[in-house]
Formats: C-alpha cells, sequence, structure tokens
C-alpha cells in the first residue's frame, strides 16, 4: 500500500491545503519512507519546511496506527524523540508543532526537556511522557541516567537528529551516537519499530553522514534532498586605500562607515563578527559612527544574559531592529524572515560556514541571498575572491566523525551505572555497534572498565578508590553523592570558568571569562553586551560592576571560537594567488590589491598555486623564517613545530613561533638554518609521526586536550552549591593532572587520548601528511627580503607564539636571563 | 639530584634542595612545606582517579632528604595533611613508625583539619605559630600576629610559590621556588601534586627556581 492511500497521508494533507500549502517533493518521500518505516537523512537548509518533512511523517504513521482514536487518544507514551544541538531552537520548534498538532485535531503533547527546564516540569515528564519530546543530546544522556529509563522510551518509534551536521564533528555527536546505540538495543529488547532520522545542511560527506547516523541500527538508510536551489551574491567592501602593510585586526573598523549605507539601505542585516571581544567592539563603533541607528541596532553573543538575547530574537522576528552584530551564536536555529542583508567582517574560515552565513537572508523563494564581505586586513580579500570561486565550484567542507573519545565512553558508562547498571559483555558489544567505538579493542576496553572500576596504579590496601562498583557481574555507582556529582557533569562542552556580571542593583548583564577579570584592577572600566561598566569587586563567582561614561575601555578577550581555514578555502586561496597580478585577475578584489601584490613581487614573490614560498628576514628582534603554506592555524601549528625540531636535532637553537591561516613564523636569536639543500628534506613525510611526538610542543599542545577530556572524563571537579568548602578539597587544576599523570601513570588512558586528539584534531594528521606531500612535490621558493614583506605583516601580529627546544632546559633558562640583562 | 645550594641568613646557614626542602645547618632542622599528604586518597575516594604513586614518591623524597642531610628535627610549616583522614594517612603511620626517632613539629596549615588526638598518635607536635632565635615559623604569612620589626625573620609556605621565566620571543616558562624577601622567606610546595601561585619578586628580593634536579637562582 502507498501512503497517499492512507487515513493520515488524508487528515495531513487536508490540514495543509486548508491553509493553502501543498507539500514539498521531499515532504512526501520523506513521509513516504517513514511510512515504510525506513530510515535516512532529509538534507535541507533552514527555512525550507523540514521540520515538517520529518514531524508530519510521525503524525501521519500515528494517525494510521490509530485510525479511530488519534483524535482523542491521550497519554500514548513517547512517539518522537527530536534531538536538537540548540536550546533556543527547542521553543520555535516546539511552537511550530504544537500549532499544527492543534490544528490537526490530535491529542499529542510536545515537551521540552534541556537545561532550562525546571525540575517540577522534569518531575511531569517523568510520570506522564509528552508525545514528542525536543531534548539536547546532554539532556538524552540524564534521561538514560535516570533510574527505569527503559520504560520510557517503550512507545518510542521515531527519534530525529536535527542539524546532524552540526553534532557530528564533535564530542556531543559522539553522545548521540552512544545514546542511539541505547535506544535501538532497547527497541530490540522491547520487539519495536524504530526509524532514526537525521537533518541536515550540505556537507561535502553527506553518505557518511547517513552511515555514521544509522551506524548502530544496521540499517539502510535514504538520503532525501530538498533540492532547493538558492542563489547567492556575494559582494567585497573594498577599502578606499590598500594598505601595503596589512595589519590585522584594525582595518575592519575603519571601514565600518562604508557599512551604514547598507545596513540603511536593506530592511534587516546580520553582521556576523568572528569573536564575541570584535563584536562588542563594533557595536559601539556603529553607535558612535552612525547615531541615528540607536535603538534600531542590537548586540547577540554567547556571553549575554539570556533574557536580553532571547529579547533580540524576538525583536529580529518582528522587524524591530535594523541591524544586530552577532557573533556564530546566529548561526544556526530558526530563519528571520526581515533579515534580508548579511555582512562576515573577517574570514569566515571555510566555504560552508560561509554559506550558511550567506544563507541566513533572503529566504523567501527566488530571493537571491546576499552577503557582503568586510576583510579586516587587506589581504583577507584574496579571501573574499577565493569564497567566490568555491561557490561556483560548489566545493562545501566535509565534516569528519571523531573516533574512540575514551573520555566521552566513561562518562557514558558512568551514566548507566547510577541507573540501570550494565554487564560487561554485552555492553562491549553494544558500544561496538557505534562508529565511534566500533574499531575499539578487548584491551581498551578492559582499560576503561578498570579506570572506572578501580582508578589506575594504586597503593592496594591504602586505596579507596570508589566509583563504579561491580555487583553480581552489574556495574553500577552507588555512593549518591558520586552520583549527584556525575550527573551535574554530563556533557561535553567545557568552557572556561566563568563569573557572572552583575549592577550594583543585582541586575544580570552577562557572563564573563575568570582569566580575564582577574587581570583587572578595581576601577578599571570594561565593555560587556554594549556597555561601558567600571569594576567594583568580585566575590566568588560575581563580578559587580556600575554603568561608567569613562571613553576608555577594554574589551574583553574570550578563548576559543579560532577555528581555522578549512583545507577547502586554503586551496582556493591558492588558486586565487596563482593568478594575483595577472589577467586573469578579474575579481574587484583581486584588483584592488594590486599595490600589495606589487610589493610582495617587488621585496620577495607571490607564489603560484604549485609553489612554497620561504622568507629569510633579518629584523632587531633575530632571524625570522616566514613559510606560507595555507592551511590553516593547526596546521601551521604542527608543520612548525615539525620544522623547529628538525632544524633544531641539527644544531642546538631556539625557536619561538607564531602562526596565522596563511602561514607561520619561526623566530630564533641565531640564524635559521634553512636553504635549498636541505628544505626539501625538511618538509618529508619520513618519520613524521616520530618526529611530531618528540617536538615538545606536542606536549603543550596535549596539555590544552587534556583539559577539556579531564573535564569530560569526570577528573575534574567544578563543585556544587552547598559543598563549598570539601569542594575546594577537590579541586585541581588540568595542568596539574596532566603533568601528574604525565609523571607517574603515562600509559593513562585520558592521558593518551589527549595526544591521539593532538595527531588527530590538532594537527589533522592526515590533513598534514597532505600538505606535506603537497609541498614535496610543488618547488619551494626560497627569498631574502631586506625588510618585511606584505605577506609576513598579519603572521607577526598575530600572537598565539608556542616554544620549542632542543636545548637544556637549564641552559635554556640561563640564555633567557642573560637576554634580559 | 644537583648539590643543594647554601642561602645565608643572619650568620645562620640554610641549604636549598631542589627537592624542595630546606636544611638549616646549624640547628640541623629539615624545614619543608605544603606536603599535602592524603590529596591523592581524597580524590580517589571521590572517584577521581588520580594516580596514587605521587604520594608513595613524595613520602620516599622526604624520607632520602632527612637522610641526606641527617636531620635531626623536622619542622612542617603547614599542610602536612591536605584534608580529612582517610586510609592513604595508615601508610604515613606506617612510615612515620620507621623514623619514630625523628621529632615532628607542625606549624599548623588551613589543611590541617585532623583532631588533635590523631597528630599526638603519631607523634606530632602540633603549633600555631613557632619562634626559634630571631626565626619565626608559620604558615600563612598574613595572618602572623608578631611583627618583625623587632629584626626577626618569618618562614612560611602556604602560598605555593611560583616564577615564570620569560625570554625574547615571548617565551616563558614556569617553575617552582624558594622566594625570600628582607623579612621573610616563602617555602615551595612539597607535593607534586600541587599547583603554583606565580609571585611577582621586587628588586631587592631573591629568588631561586627549581628546575628539573637543580636550584637556579633567578634574581
Amino acid at each position: 500500500m502507498s501512503i497517499t492511500e492512507t487515513h493520515g497521508y488524508k487528515v495531513v494533507t487536508d490540514w495543509l491545503s486548508s491553509k493553502g500549502y501543498s507539500p514539498f517533493a521531499f515532504q512526501a518521500e520523506t513521509w513516504e519512507h517513514i511510512f515504510q518505516h525506513h530510515s535516512g537523512l532529509v538534507n535541507a537548509p533552514t527555512g525550507c519546511g523540514k521540520t515538517f518533512s520529518v514531524f508530519l511523517g510521525a503524525v501521519i504513521q500515528f494517525i494510521n496506527q490509530h485510525p479511530e482514536t488519534f483524535r482523542s487518544s491521550k497519554k500514548n507514551g513517547l512517539q518522537l524523540l527530536w534531538v536538537t544541538p540548540l536550546r533556543a531552537l527547542a521553543k520555535d520548534i516546539g511552537r511550530a508543532m504544537e500549532e499544527a498538532i492543534h490544528e490537526i485535531g490530535i491529542s499529542w503533547q510536545v515537551g521540552i526537556r534541556n537545561g532550562d527546564t525546571d525540575t517540577s516540569e522534569r518531575q511531569k515528564q517523568k510520570r506522564n511522557m509528552p508525545e514528542v519530546l525536543i531534548i539536547t543530546p546532554e539532556s538524552l544522556h540524564l534521561l538514560l541516567a535516570q533510574k527505569g529509563y527503559p520504560d520510557t522510551f517503550k512507545s518510542l518509534s521515531l527519534i530525529v537528529i536535527d542539524e546532524w551536521h552540526e553534532l557530528m564533528g564533535g564530542k556531543r555527536g559522539i553522545l548521540v551516537e552512544l545514546a542511539l546505540s541505547r535506544l535501538v538495543a532497547l527497541s530490540k529488547q522491547q520487539g519495536t519499530q524504530l526509524s532514526i532520522w537525521g537533518i541536515s545542511a550540505t556537507i561535502g560527506n553527506l553518505e557518511q553522514a547517513l552511515e555514521v547516523l544509522l551506524y548502530a541500527s544496521k540499517k539502510k538508510g535514504y538520503i532525501i534532498k530538498a533540492n532547493i536551489h538558492k542563489p547567492i551574491e556575494v559582494l567585497s567592501v573594498i577599502p578606499d586605500e590598500i594598505e601595503k602593510y596589512p595589519w590585522a585586526g584594525h582595518l575592519g573598523i575603519k571601514l565600518a562607515e562604508k557599512i551604514v549605507p547598507i545596513i540603511e539601505q536593506s530592511n534587516t542585516t546580520l553582521i556576523f563578527i568572528n569573536t564575541r571581544g570584535m563584536s562588542e567592539t563594533w557595536y559601539q563603533t556603529l553607535l558612535n559612527i552612525a547615531p541615528q541607528l540607536a535603538g534600531a541596532i542590537a548586540l547577540h553573543h554567547g556571553s549575554i544574559e539570556q533574557e536580553l538575547r532571547l529579547w533580540v530574537e524576538d525583536a529580529l522576528h518582528t522587524q524591530k531592529l535594523k541591524a544586530v552584530v552577532c557573533t556564530a551564536s546566529l548561526d544556526l536555529g530558526v530563519d528571520f524572515r526581515p533579515v534580508d542583508t548579511v555582512i562576515q567582517v573577517g574570514s569566515p574560515k571555510g566555504v560552508a560556514r560561509f554559506l550558511q552565513r550567506a544563507g541566513r537572508s533572503g529566504h523567501r523563494p527566488g530571493e537571491v541571498s546576499k552577503i557582503y564581505f568586510l576583510p579586516t586586513h587587506s589581504l583577507e580579500l584574496v579571501e573574499a575572491a577565493a569564497l567566490k570561486k568555491a561557490i561556483g565550484e560548489t566545493a562545501i567542507e566535509t565534516r569528519e566523525p571523531l573516533l574512540l573519545c575514551f573520555d566521552v565512553l566513561l562518562q557514558y558508562l558512568c551514566t548507566l551505572a547510577i541507573s540501570e547498571g550494565f554487564k560487561a559483555i554485552e555492553m562491549f558489544e553494544e558500544i561496538k555497534t557505534t562508529h565511534c567505538f566500533s574499531e575499539m579493542n578487548e584491551q581498551e576496553w578492559q582499560e576503561v572498565l578498570l579506570h572506572i572500576t578501580q582508578g589506575g596504579t594504586a597503593l592496594q590496601q591504602y586505596d579507596e578508590y570508589r566509583k563504579v562498583e561491580i555487583e553480581n557481574g552489574m556495574y553500577k555507582i552507588k555512593s549518591r553523592r558520586i552520583a549527584m556529582r556525575h550527573r551535574m557533569h554530563i556533557g561535553t562542552i567545557v568552557s572556561d570558568a566563568m563569573l557572572k556580571v552583575k549592577l550594583m542593583n543585582g541586575k544580570f548583564i552577562g557572563v564573563i571569562e575568570e582569566w580575564f577579570i582577574s587581570r583587572l584592577e578595581l576601577g578599571t572600566v570594561f565593555t560587556l553586551a554594549g556597555r561601558n561598566l567600571e569594576l567594583i569587586g568580585i566575590k566568588e563567582m560575581t563580578v559587580t560592576v556600575k554603568p561608567s561614561s569613562s571613553k576608555k575601555s577594554i574589551v574583553p578577550s574570550w578563548m576559543g571560537g579560532r577555528m581555522p581555514l578549512t583545507a577547502n578555502l586554503g586551496l582556493m586561496l591558492r588558486k586565487t594567488l596563482d593568478v594575483a597580478l595577472t589577467k586573469k585577475a578579474k575579481e574587484p578584489e583581486l584588483k584592488a590589491l594590486t599595490p600589495l601584490f606589487e610589493l610582495q613581487e617587488t621585496l620577495s614573490h607571490i607564489p603560484k598555486e604549485n609553489e612554497l614560498l620561504i622568507e629569510h628576514i633579518e629584523t632587531k628582534d633575530g632571524f625570522h623564517l616566514f613559510v606560507y603554506p595555507f592551511e590553516g592555524r593547526l596546521v601551521h601549528e604542527a608543520m612548525a613545530a615539525l620544522l623547529a625540531w628538525r632544524i633544531s636535532r641539527k644544531i642546538p637553537i631556539t625557536f619561538s613561533f607564531v602562526m596565522n591561516d596563511y602561514g607561520f613564523e619561526l623566530l630564533s636569536d641565531q640564524p635559521i638554518p634553512v636553504d635549498d639543500s636541505n628544505v626539501y628534506e625538511l618538509f618529508s613525510i619520513e618519520n613524521l609521526m616520530n618526529d611530531i611526538t618528540q617536538s615538545v610542543n606536542s606536549v603543550e599542545m596535549a596539555k590544552r586536550k587534556f583539559r577539556d577530556i579531564a573535564v569530560i572524563g569526570g577528573l575534574i571537579f567544578q563543585g556544587y552549591p552547598g559543598e563549598q568548602k570539601k569542594a575546594r578539597h577537590l579541586q585541581s587544576s588540568a595542568s596539574l593532572l596532566f603533568k601528574v599523570f604525565s609523571d607517574y601513570e603515562p600509559d593513562n588512558l585520558l592521558l593518551r587520548q589527549a595526544y591521539q586528539e593532538v595527531f588527530d584534531q590538532q594537527m589533522e594528521e592526515v590533513r598534514l601528511r597532505n600538505a606535506l606531500s603537497r609541498i614535496l612535490k610543488s618547488k619551494i621558493v626560497i627569498q631574502f627580503p631586506q625588510q618585511l614583506t606584505p605577506f609576513c605583516f598579519p603572521i607577526k601580529v598575530d600572537s598565539m607564539r608556542e616554544n620549542m627546544s632542543s636545548e637544556q632546559l637549564e641552559d635554556r633558562v640561563r640564555k633567557m636571563q642573560q637576554q634580559l640583562q | 639530584m644537583t648539590a643543594p645550594i647554601l642561602h645565608q641568613l643572619l650568620d645562620q646557614h640554610f641549604w636549598l634542595s631542589p627537592e624542595r626542602v630546606l636544611f638549616w645547618e646549624q640547628e640541623k632542622i629539615l624545614i619543608v612545606s605544603d606536603l599535602h599528604f592524603g590529596k591523592t586518597g581524597h580524590f580517589r575516594k571521590s572517584g577521581i582517579a588520580v594516580p596514587q604513586s605521587v604520594y608513595k614518591e613524595d613520602l620516599q623524597r622526604l624520607f632520602a632528604q632527612i637522610s641526606f642531610f641527617k636531620a635531626e628535627q623536622l619542622l612542617i610549616v603547614g599542610d602536612l595533611f591536605h584534608s580529612i583522614v582517610n586510609k592513604e594517612m595508615d601508610f604515613f603511620l606506617k612510615w612515620r613508625k620507621d623514623i619514630s626517632q625523628l621529632p615532628f613539629l607542625l606549624i599548623k596549615g588551613n589543611h590541617d583539619i585532623l583532631s588533635s588526638n590523631w597528630y599526638q598518635e603519631a607523634s606530632i607536635e602540633v603549633k600555631n605559630e613557632y619562634k626559634i632565635h630571631q626565626f619565626i615559623f608559620i604558615h600563612d604569612p598574613n595572618e602572623s600576629v608578631t611583627t618583625t620589626e623587632d629584626g626577626s625573620f618569618i618562614f612560611s609556605g602556604h602560598l605555593h610559590p611560583g616564577i615564570i621565566v620569560r625570554g625574547l620571543g615571548k617565551q616563558s616558562l614556569r617553575f617552582p621556588c624558594f622566594y625570600f624577601t628582607e623579612k621573610q622567606a616563602i617555602l615551595p610546595a612539597f607535593s607534586h601534586f600541587s599547583g603554583l601561585a606565580l609571585i611577582e619578586p621586587k628588586k631587592k628580593d631573591q629568588v631561586y627556581a627549581i628546575v628539573n634536579q637543580s636550584i637556579l637562582q633567578i634574581q
């Protein structure tokens, strides 16, 4: 039987036509698959009915299963589990669903469950599950931490993972994979039918996204494409005068005046800024240069009070705002219909992200998505040209799923140990049904179990390690205190210690990172949520401030949010530079950059696509070596470490290094021995991993990675109210734990994972290897410019510096001292 | 380990060891601070799997230092134990028995919250503050009731002092250190399971960094 003959289909399509709609082809197709109990992936951009493609499928199925009683049948138990990465999305999706349910006339309840859901609501849900539950991956794990959770999912027939492309590449995706493996196993035990559907924007590896999603269910999946074509127009804001030496940071602001007319001519404009700190600066600047916009522009980023953020979002819907300065905080989520223009300030770092942001404007069918690119330094204009090229060739990045993240597994096993407990052999098989842990071997599994039951090496009779206990083969957490602590730490999003910022009357303004505020003296004025605030005091976790009229203020910098350039965009950049200063350089961006290119060519060289440029420059700071692979910050970091290590094996030499997305710099107080005779050898892929592991730098990188791992894996306890004093005795920093493990338990599972993550993610080993292979095949051009070149300037400015040395530590300290004298 | 370094104070000889202890030659007293014994056990009891070998090695290191200097007294400037009693303390007691002849004097630190009976049974004498000649020993220098105006000198711990060493090109490294000001000395934390609080020494101050296995005078 076809779905179109069913009662449910008729009820739903009748409802749609009563509103003057008919289903899109991809929606009808999805319904058909859900009707057949298939699983799959819907590939559709936001704002074109992706929610209804799956949701109405579930409604049709329910009506078909209860043809007589669907209007009256209440308390049917959980039917549809809707997993979304964003809390903010839950409300809007829930509202849309409720409206449909009401109009169609079925008596379903829609529930929302996330960190904002209060306890009484949770209790109510526990007693009586709504038919539809919209949930975050973290809250889903909290459900699995409840005793009797299998009952909750008894009647579940459809799980939807919304924004799967966002979740898949990170550890939250593993939370989803693990939860799916549990729910699939439950449904097999209970003999029920369970369909799994993902919803994803376009990424380079949709097939793989589907495979990972359905890995545990072992089902054949279907990809359904919405095929809604949206034309995109990219326009660059080109400065009147091109700086030949591009300093990062200030040029963007200098161009602010140029966007005022764009804002004024548009209905509503979203201005995307890459960092929260810069967004504060931009908001202030726009108010200063265009006072007429006061009241019509707003600021939106992750550190602003939620109420204010919600207000901004509402005001966007209702067209009360002319412009919003925002960060990635508005990347995802529901569409704001009035938005017809988007401005991207600075590099978007990737094609997919740029397209996503462009897609936030011009939603109505037939409308063009218009995006302006505003460079923060002149060299970034090349990126605009490269992005246009990438869009023309639809070269969109892939999202790689993570493998063998033991921190998440440790956490998950403890979660299950709180509720129903698990048996080792069964659980091993079940965990291996996930894509993430499919390659886990028996030994690794034993180590994981040992970690949660015995806690690594110990002094036997003097040890009281207590976490998971084994009782008749059942792994369980019995201590209520440990269970409570674990529940508070479920999740994989690790943020820096954040302090609340409040006015003296208690009004909450936002949150700020501890390390930033701890450096300020009392009386200092800083900017948050677009206001100048004077620091009055810090007590416990609250910063007290008062409004200030001071002109001078410090803009906080927030950690994180520095995405590296993707390999895709890097390639496009190299291709774009290839035509610089030739007749093929037709793009206005490239034409505008002619003076800069000419200076670069005079002093040094502009690399062709098949070339790697290296510059030796001597300044009063020392001897610089600039290398330009255009592979993104992370790969450059690894490559710089590798080069530094390989050079330092020849002669004792200490480097410091800096990198940005275009290249990196090695700086030393002595000449750096890189020339035509040895340069290919330095980029060799032989002994690559060995050399990388040897470099001091991998320790530093692993230390940074370890922080998140330690929190996710349950080693860092952040404390909770009511246990303050004792909590202090349980606190330690990740860097201290890293040191202790490195010295005393070097084979620790989580420590090894930190290094693995450095190789896989931080250095992007595969990408590093590819980049080196490409460089080996290309022509390496070594130049000796007499002064700093336009290309090296942005790198010099970037401040992230790593250390690297082959000298004896003690010698090095003495040397550093001498330098200081 | 490289040889200890001599630091003279008011004609007295103090030897600084890279094992984070101080030996007072004339009085034959070994001075240590912030040992935080039982910290790993405290963590482990709460389900945080820190390797216990840190603790074991800390005890061994202390024993080695006592033998090396042939100390006749152990003076602990606070935070001998990390928190409430746990099984790791039994290991300490066993260790204590092996050197039962050696007097232990503990200047109470903010972490030393065990009952006085407990210390008594472990034959550890406990004081809040201790003065010998012109030298005063107290855990937290900010809580001292005695002033140094009479020319006395304060030894303390509590802070876990660390020094950051900077070089060209924004290179920086941080190490635990002994920190001497005109009237005061702050000892490094003995425990290897302890963090650092960076100090900002003034010009006249003396700072000895503990770099791997040796002591380097930074200023």
